[in-house]
């Protein structure tokens, strides 16, 4: 327990998280990889159609990880900024800054995948439902934050203000959450729980954990590797970063 | 398979995410590595400059 508090610590020093994210992001995406393609063969091709839905009902496997991956990650980079606020870390300062534009990608895609299976099943490419406007809220708040970092040129400043922002919008994710209770959305209600019944059918659930956990990777993989590149960039010149020259990629 | 062009047209939009992420990454990270290397050439630079004997012209 000792052994594990004391490399977590470490971890805050930035030669320490370089030589981690180094091995990390390589990790994670070659883990990610295996699961992600197995999630999409068995969406793709071995789940069966739905009765009602057709095939478009499939969207949903890419749909789904992509909206929680959304909400996590938003979550997660406002938890690394209060850390970096309050403690000032700056290794949590970077990987605050490299979720928001992982977080906008999957936001994107939550609203693109969304927009696809929405033309065949409710007729329309758009509408201004509480679920969809509140997820292009969060879309825009990602983007308030990357340009916000980039702003700045101080970037310790830079990742000041911006985490301030990404710990106010905090307060969007509920609202997302429980849009389709709150008011009377178009957007389907929740179907799958962690705790509690699922109504989804069980020939979807396998899939669709394959696609959670290989986002999940995923996103590991390219937070290290982005935060690394942005802990590279802060610390050039120092003795360490030319030490770690020799040793890149 | 019904509605392929949508199934299609979602499942592309999803991976081309993971790809562009992955370049990203990578040019992102080539960059920070040919700053820093930049970085490091410029300052042994100034180090041999400052350390090597004045020129004949200047002296004269």
């Amino acid at each position: 327990m000792q052994s594990i508090v004391r490399w977590f610590h470490l971890l805050g020093s930035p030669p320490v998280f370089d030589r981690f994210a180094r091995r990390g992001s390589r990790l994670f995406y070659l883990a990610a990889l295996p699961v992600l393609a197995l999630g999409l063969w068995q969406a793709l091709f071995v789940v069966p159609a739905d009765y009602q839905q057709g095939d478009s009902f499939r969207i949903l496997f890419v749909h789904v990880p992509s909206a929680w991956m959304s909400l996590f990650v938003f979550a997660l980079m406002a938890l690394y900024a209060a850390i970096a606020l309050v403690w000032k870390i700056k290794v949590c300062e970077v990987l605050a800054m490299a979720c928001a534009p992982i977080g906008a990608g999957f936001t994107l895609v939550t609203l693109l995948t969304g927009s696809i299976w929405g033309r065949p099943m409710w007729g329309t490419w758009w509408d201004w439902d509480p679920r969809l406007t509140t997820e292009l809220i969060l879309l825009f708040l990602y983007f308030g934050v990357i340009g916000l970092y980039m702003a700045i040129e101080e970037r310790r400043s830079a990742a000041r203000a911006a985490g301030l922002l990404a710990i106010v919008g905090v307060a969007l994710l509920p609202v997302i959450r429980y849009s389709v209770d709150w008011w009377g959305s178009l957007h389907q209600g929740q179907t799958i729980r962690l705790f509690g019944p699922t109504t989804l059918d069980a020939s979807m659930q396998l899939p669709l954990w394959l696609m959670v956990i290989g986002t999940k990777l995923w996103f590991a993989g390219s937070l290290l590797a982005k935060a690394r590149a942005d802990n590279l960039q802060r610390e050039a010149g120092k003795d360490w970063v030319q030490r770690a020259l020799g040793e890149a990629p | 398979m019904t509605y392929l062009g949508y199934v299609v047209a979602a499942y592309a939009v999803f991976v081309a995410l993971l790809v562009v992420d992955v370049i990203g990454s990578r040019l992102r990270l080539r960059r920070a590595l040919r700053d820093a290397g930049q970085r490091q050439q410029r300052a042994d630079a100034r180090r041999r400059a400052a350390t090597q004997p004045p020129s004949l012209e200047l002296e004269r």
